[in-house]
């Protein structure tokens, strides 16, 4: 039984070996630039397309993340104090990133190719103090999708008022628009209504811009808070009618379902309200010929929907602040731009912001145009302050609202709006 | 699924450490064994635990008394995190779902797995078939159950649970989505995952139940429930001890069920003691509040557990 020497040699070694495996950080001197994105499986190819294009043009190569964890990942490396090089996110962040100082600030007229961005795209990433945080990369707004073969067969035109799409929703809820012969396996809106990173509040927006509502007013870091004023809580009142009138117009399980996508997909829901990226997974499923992307209908407030941009951030800790310029600059090239909306996968340029590319003739595809006239009638939540939280207890308190369907509205929104006060005050950004 | 087998290996553990005369009779034919080779066999282990374990745990302690900002500089403000922690009316709320979802659970899967272990004893090859299909859920990834409980809890009328109501004349119900039925709907679902595991456990129970006290009794005109009553019960209860301590000290950290099936919603009517935590610290960014969240559930546990050794260890005294 008596042990022997080499093998316990060999465990002393093996022992430093793991000891030296867990001790030793990430001192290797870096060769590419880390790069992360929140996407999917589809839109990360696009990028890889992109990246490969400029380690191609500039020598530098890229390591690439994408990632649909993007928060999660990105606070436990902040934690460690290592963040990716370029992080390219949705400009909803930007703030809170800002504010955190894990994005680097940037000076627009460093960046070769910055006269070729538009004002309002430049306007986008400058904070409350004046500053830039980031390089616009995409930007799009949010257009209604509709199934046109279901609408056809019950003799509906296309929807211009909103009295016209909740009597084309309760028609798609009613009438059995997919011939199953079982009048109720289908609905009428397909809603994102999770609470998950506070999504609810970016579908919620559109409708209550529509209705003549509004969560905050103003600009230049100070907002007022309205949710809680007439014309809000009446555009509350109509949206809550979706959910909890009869029949109810909204998809089963609306308001804890992950995702709204599959019940359009799946031929369960005939209106849905998001972004264009939409438009490959809805080319599958339920097919290019069965849906059309129309102009928002008109309510009393008009017809504005959400924009919603993505942006590029340069992360704090990085060592390589040519290489993170370089690609920027690359990133808003009509060259990559054009790349990004038509190599393989999923457009991460939705729209161009390179202002010398016309998109509808780069996609040859005159759903675009619709998503570019829509882009002109269109609103970003405010970005230069830090609306994550209001955000979240927006989106949690029109569910609770939605659920219960009996609640006193305008109690809920008082409370919600003195919430979102004291989240603005403490910010200094109350007006 | 880890943690149950990692609960499950303690009382291994326990055996082999309370066999201490083997080791000395061996150490006693050694004299030329040294001191710390018992240290190295255990350096792997614990530089593993020491990196993973209690250096995040440390960390998370520190993190709990500073306003946490990894690029601006943490910033100490003593007892104010554990303070918003206290004052957070919507943490009170998911202490008081995560109590009673916890109780609800544990009991439910007790007794759930009490009735599956009395009616799956035995040592037929079909039992055997019938036994390895209840302890499915158990080996389940708790996403994939939440996914297809998620079908299964469909609120629309011909939802598979729904259109099963309605078999019987009953309306309808929003199982997830109606903040009054939502955690009880979680509750069911944590049962049928947890029963089968203390299927198992009661089932070794069981086999260790001595025949001729049924017998005997049986003799004495014992009825089946006087049976049940006097004779399996009392036998079980080491297992029922094991199985409630187990339950208590994990239904506090109950998190993927109702991150998975709810996500704490709607209107944060499932909202338990791990959620909160998540949201706090991952959604809103409030990393010192949330661990502040994190250190009073593990003081918890550590009272909870401390408390159930002690009543076991009572018991066991008697």
């Amino acid at each position: 039984m008596s042990k022997n020497p080499a093998q316990s040699r060999r465990s002393i070694w093996g022992g430093a070996a793991l000891a030296a495996m867990l001790c030793s950080s990430t001192s290797i001197a870096q060769e590419a630039l880390e790069v992360w994105s929140r996407s999917g499986p589809q839109a990360a190819e696009t990028y890889k397309a992109v990246f490969e294009a400029f380690t191609e043009k500039t020598g530098i190569p890229v390591e690439y993340l994408a990632t649909v964890e993007f928060e999660t990942q990105l606070q436990a490396r902040a934690a460690a104090r290592d963040l990716p090089d370029v992080l390219i996110y949705d400009q909803a962040s930007m703030a809170a990133y800002a504010t955190a100082g894990m994005v680097l600030p940037i000076v627009p007229e460093d960046i070769s190719g910055h006269d070729q961005l538009s004002e309002a795209s430049w306007d986008s990433v400058r904070m409350a103090d004046g500053a830039y945080y980031g390089v616009p990369f995409s930007q799009h707004a949010q257009i209604t999708f509709i199934r046109s073969d279901w609408r056809k067969k019950l003799g509906f035109e296309v929807p211009q008022t909103h009295d016209e799409l909740i009597a084309l929703a309760t028609a798609f809820a009613t009438q059995d628009p997919d011939g199953s012969g079982v009048d109720a396996d289908t609905y009428g809106m397909a809603v994102p209504g999770t609470t998950d990173r506070g999504f609810f509040t970016w579908w919620l927006s559109s409708y209550m811009m529509q209705r003549g509502g509004s969560f905050v007013e103003g600009a230049d870091g100070k907002y007022a808070v309205t949710v809680n004023s007439p014309e809000s809580v009446a555009a509350v009142e109509w949206i809550q009618n979706l959910f909890c009138g009869s029949p109810s117009l909204v998809q089963p399980g609306a308001l804890t379902n992950a995702s709204a996508t599959p019940f359009f997909a799946e031929n369960h829901a005939g209106i849905y309200q998001t972004g264009p990226y939409a438009f490959a997974n809805f080319d599958r499923a339920p097919g290019k010929d069965k849906y059309e992307v129309v102009i928002a209908p008109a309510g009393p407030g008009g017809k504005t929907t959400l924009t919603e941009r993505t942006s590029i951030y340069f992360g704090a800790t990085s060592s390589m602040p040519e290489e993170q310029k370089a690609l920027a600059e690359f990133l808003i090239s009509p060259e990559a731009q054009t790349l990004g909306m038509t190599a393989p996968g999923q457009p991460v340029v939705r729209l161009p912001v390179n202002t010398t590319l016309d998109a509808a003739e780069i996609y040859g595809d005159e759903r675009w145009t619709v998503v570019a006239e829509q882009l002109e009638d269109s609103e970003l939540m405010p970005s230069d302050i830090d609306f994550t939280t209001a955000r979240l207890d927006i989106a949690e308190t029109f569910q609770a609202m939605f659920s219960q369907c009996t609640g006193d509205i305008q109690g809920s929104l008082d409370g919600l709006a003195g919430r979102i006060a004291d989240e603005l005050s403490m910010q200094d950004a109350l007006q | 699924m880890t943690q149950q087998a990692g609960e499950a290996m303690t009382p291994l553990v326990q055996n082999a450490a309370s066999r201490p005369s083997a080791g000395t009779q061996r150490r006693r034919s050694r004299p030329q064994s040294r001191w710390w080779s018992v240290w190295l066999f255990l350096l792997p282990a614990l530089l593993l635990f020491l990196y993973f374990k209690f250096i995040p745990m440390f960390q998370g302690i520190q993190m709990s008394f500073q306003r946490v900002r990894p690029f601006l500089g943490n910033e100490w403000i003593g007892w104010s995190n554990y303070i918003a922690v206290i004052n957070d009316p919507r943490f009170h709320d998911a202490i008081i779902h995560t109590l009673i979802l916890g109780f609800g659970q544990s009991i439910g899967a007790v007794i759930g797995g009490l009735v599956l272990a009395l009616l799956l004893e035995g040592a037929s090859k079909t039992l055997w078939f019938v036994r390895t299909a209840a302890f499915l859920p158990v080996v389940t990834a708790t996403a994939v159950i939440g996914e297809v409980w998620r079908i299964i809890y469909f609120p629309a009328p011909n939802g598979f649970l729904n259109s099963m109501i309605g078999t019987v004349g009953l309306d309808p119900v929003r199982w997830l989505e109606d903040p009054g039925v939502a955690l009880y709907s979680i509750m069911a679902v944590g049962i049928w995952q947890g029963a089968p595991y203390n299927m198992v456990i009661f089932l070794a129970g069981l086999a260790g139940v001595d025949r001729s006290l049924y017998e005997a009794s049986a003799i004495d005109g014992a009825k089946l429930r006087h049976r049940l009553w006097y004779v399996t019960l009392p036998a079980l209860r080491p297992a029922m001890t094991i199985v409630l301590v187990l339950a208590a000290v994990r239904s506090l950290r109950v998190f993927t069920d109702v991150w998975v099936l709810t996500g704490g919603g709607p209107a944060g009517a499932t909202d338990v003691w791990m959620t909160r935590i998540y949201s706090l610290g991952f959604e809103r960014n409030q990393m010192g509040i949330a661990a502040a969240g994190s250190i009073l559930l593990l003081l918890a546990s550590v009272a909870l557990t401390a408390l159930a050794l002690l009543i076991t260890r009572k018991r066991a005294e008697k």
